[in-house]
């Protein structure tokens, strides 16, 4: 059954609280085995280029589930999630440069900020609906952009946050060693991806998707929408901003294109390209999205066009992610075999 | 007759199977006692609105690796360049140096990067101690601001200040002989356009105390219309007219200008104007534009240039962009300090660049110096003359003082507390 057709009428609301506990369990096992997987990736390869493929996808991945929160769950297609990844980047970047916090700190920090403007930007965008609600998250998007270029003294405009980030060991951690780097973000990606899947089966969960598939129905049963649908604004802005925290530790830096209008165009092709009614489409879909801009851009500049094929074809040939339609594929098989079976 | 070959591994397939794993584990050995190539990574714009400038690099480059190559290379190695698109993109840009070094094995950068992919390059740089040569950058804090300065990095560019300073002298001069009192700016809204101009203003009332600024117009970069700033400017009726746009930008406000007939009515200053990108892109070119020298074949003008110049647009069938001539000079540099080093080790080769002068078609007195304290190139030819409709386009050329250069340049260092 895929979350769309979970979200479907209320009786998922009780299926969840029935199997909300061995659903986590597994769910955190799984997240421990991955994160296993992941750390000893290094040790069986030893590509570098492998490690950063990793790091990147910590980064994206984070920032298109975040994304996915919105738009497959509650129904709001934001046009301007990017400018969290924005702020994550620049709100460590100089949180680091400027005090010499330790690491954490300034994580912490950086997300606190990311939160409260999260909440600013979020109260006055979620009452909208639809193509409303789209184009004015843009706009916030391109007005932390322009702000970012114009302010200068600060941000360095469109330099970007110059002379590297500064990273000092914190708990035996060197972020300036890649591998560690590598193990972080990692850890940042399965924490984040726990917490995410977390939210999306929780009751509140099960809201949202109420609210996505009718609001009307789900404030006449007495759900505070405005008030939910903030709630997730803001959690994902959380998301979103660790991704960028991520990026920013990646490339030592800090730069506007992170908080341009295209991040967020990538972000929604991500999910276009995974799917949207799945928990893993979007990380499915990073990872092939940046195996096909790594490896096409290796052998043709002529990149675009081959990405607006593969766009079309999942938008106009198979109309739907690629985990989307792989549950649909094995559901239907499973329906065949059932049928088959005395 | 019946086989007696017993089941389990032969003799014969044991000694295929030694000998197999005794050329893969030496293979590397051999290959890297063999390797006479010599890969050198490229991270540069190739797609998207400044991609002509990334291509118009990468031929450059491609230009001169062939004459090194077929002088013997570098140190007896052949080059190979590998050169990928980065899109503009920052992360990206990082992302192809950081592939080029460690899965491409790439020995050397050159970065073809503009504004921020610059900034990640180097940070790459600085991660992983490659020697890196930006070519494309011209903003002058990634040299001149101390919190930059790595041993390996070293930048064969241009630079805003340089500019602006010989810019500021030369249009101070016919302000006076021409009483040009009453200016107006109009720059792109980033960091290049309003630090530019900045400086160029500053010269200019340096040079010209009399100068009045009446007018700003700040158009956004890759603005495609300029009905509203062009009005704003004639509104005004400044004397002169100061501008630093550049590329698409420039030769769209040019034509958009030309309706209202802006250039009769006033001098008009634009110091990226005299690029063949912009000069043969512009319907109606104005005669008598100022502007700096980006890149022409006739200056500096020696036989050396001018072959240089006739050499690319034989070999690409079009001329060489202000990117050529950058990236053509830090193949040359690279050339000759491997010479100097009489190695390929990137250590040996930076420590050599430190402060080589060698000679180069572009220089202003036939040699460029990569100056040691910043890592910069430093006695380029630099110069302002003005436009006529044709080739050459721009014919005199006045070229600036590198004395003056350096001593403005040491005092900015100093206001902008770098030293």
């Amino acid at each position: 059954m895929t979350e769309l057709q979970a979200g479907q009428g209320t009786q998922p609301l009780d299926v969840a609280r029935i199997d909300a506990r061995p659903q986590r369990y597994r769910d955190v096992l799984i997240a421990l085995v991955a994160f296993v997987v992941l750390a000893l990736l290094p040790f069986i390869f030893g590509s570098k280029q492998l490690l950063d493929f990793v790091i990147r996808c910590a980064a994206y991945g984070l920032f298109a589930t975040s994304l996915n929160l919105l738009v497959g769950y509650t129904g709001l297609i934001s046009f301007g999630h990017g400018m969290f990844f924005g702020l994550g980047a620049y709100g460590f970047g100089l949180m680091m440069q400027k005090t010499g916090v330790p690491i954490p700190v300034a994580f912490v920090a950086t997300l606190a900020m990311t939160l409260v403007v999260a909440v600013v930007i979020g109260a006055i965008c979620v009452r909208l609906k639809e193509i409303y609600f789209a184009f004015v998250t843009l706009a916030f998007q391109m007005l932390i952009h322009s702000t970012i270029l114009s302010w200068q003294s600060l941000t360095g405009g469109d330099q970007g946050l110059r002379g590297g980030i500064p990273r000092p060991p914190f708990l035996s951690i060197d972020l300036s060693n890649h591998l560690h780097l590598y193990i972080t973000s990692c850890a940042l990606l399965v924490i984040g991806l726990l917490l995410m899947r977390q939210i999306a089966q929780s009751p509140f969960g099960y809201t949202l998707r109420m609210i996505r598939d009718n609001a009307t129905r789900a404030s006449f049963i007495g759900i505070d929408v405005w008030r939910a649908k903030l709630t997730i604004f803001v959690l994902a802005a959380l998301f979103a901003s660790t991704g960028g925290i991520i990026m920013a530790l990646f490339v030592s830096g800090a730069y506007p294109e992170f908080a341009y209008w295209t991040i967020s165009g990538e972000g929604i092709f991500i999910n276009m390209l995974g799917g949207v009614t799945t928990f893993l489409g979007p990380m499915v879909g990073t990872v092939l999205l940046l195996i096909l801009n790594d490896t096409v851009t290796r052998l043709t500049e002529y990149h675009g066009i081959v990405l607006g094929i593969v766009i079309l074809f999942f938008a106009i040939g198979l109309r739907k992610g690629l985990m989307d339609f792989v549950v649909e594929w094995f559901a239907q098989r499973r329906g065949e075999v059932g049928e088959r079976a005395p | 007759m019946k086989r007696t070959r017993k089941p389990g591994i032969t003799r014969r397939s044991t000694l295929a199977l030694m000998g197999a794993g005794a050329v893969s584990f030496a293979a590397p050995w051999v290959a890297r006692a063999q390797a006479k190539t010599i890969k050198i990574g490229m991270p540069t714009i190739l797609s998207g609105r400044v991609a002509q400038l990334g291509t118009s690099s990468r031929n450059a480059v491609l230009l001169e690796v062939e004459k090194v190559n077929a002088a013997g290379g570098l140190a007896g190695r052949q080059i190979e360049m590998v050169i990928r698109d980065s899109k503009g993109q920052p992360q990206e840009a990082a992302r192809i140096a950081r592939e080029l070094v460690n899965t491409d094995g790439c020995e050397m950068l050159l970065d073809g990067e503009a504004s921020s992919g610059s900034f990640a390059v180097h940070e790459v740089a600085r991660d992983l101690g490659v020697l890196c040569i930006h070519t494309c950058s011209e903003a002058s804090s990634l040299t001149a601001d101390p919190k930059q300065h790595i041993p390996n990095a070293f930048r064969c560019v241009r630079q805003g200040i340089h500019d602006s300073i010989v810019g500021a002298s030369y249009a101070a001069g016919i302000a006076k002989a021409k009483g040009l009192k009453k200016w107006a700016t109009c720059s792109p809204d980033y960091a290049y356009g309003r630090d530019t101009t900045g400086e160029f203003v500053l010269y200019l009332k340096k040079f010209a105390p009399d100068v009045e600024i009446i007018s700003e117009s700040w158009p956004k970069l890759f603005q495609p219309d300029y009905t509203e700033v062009v009005t704003k400017i004639l509104q005004a009726k400044p004397q002169a007219l100061y501008s630093c746009l550049w590329g698409g930008d420039l030769t769209s406000y040019i034509d958009q200008a030309n309706i209202y007939a802006m250039f009769t009515q006033m001098e008009v200053f634009a110091v990226n104007m005299a690029d063949y990108t912009a000069l043969t892109v512009v319907k109606n070119l104005p005669k008598g534009i100022h502007s700096g020298d980006r890149y022409i074949k006739t200056f500096p003008p020696t036989p050396e240039n001018a072959a240089w110049g006739d050499a690319y647009k034989a070999k690409y069938n079009e001329y060489p962009t202000n990117w050529s001539w950058q990236n053509a000079t830090a193949v040359m540099f690279l050339n000759e300090a491997v010479k100097k080093a009489n190695s390929t080790d990137g250590k040996k080769v930076a420590e050599a660049l430190t402060g080589l002068t060698i000679k180069c078609p572009f220089g202003a007195d036939g040699t460029v110096t990569m100056r040691a304290d910043d890592h910069t190139l430093v006695g380029y030819a630099i110069g302002w003359g003005t436009t006529i409709p044709q080739e050459p386009y721009v014919p005199d050329v006045k070229a600036g003082d590198w004395k003056t250069i350096f001593e403005l340049e040491a005092e900015w260092k100093k206001s902008k507390g770098y030293t």
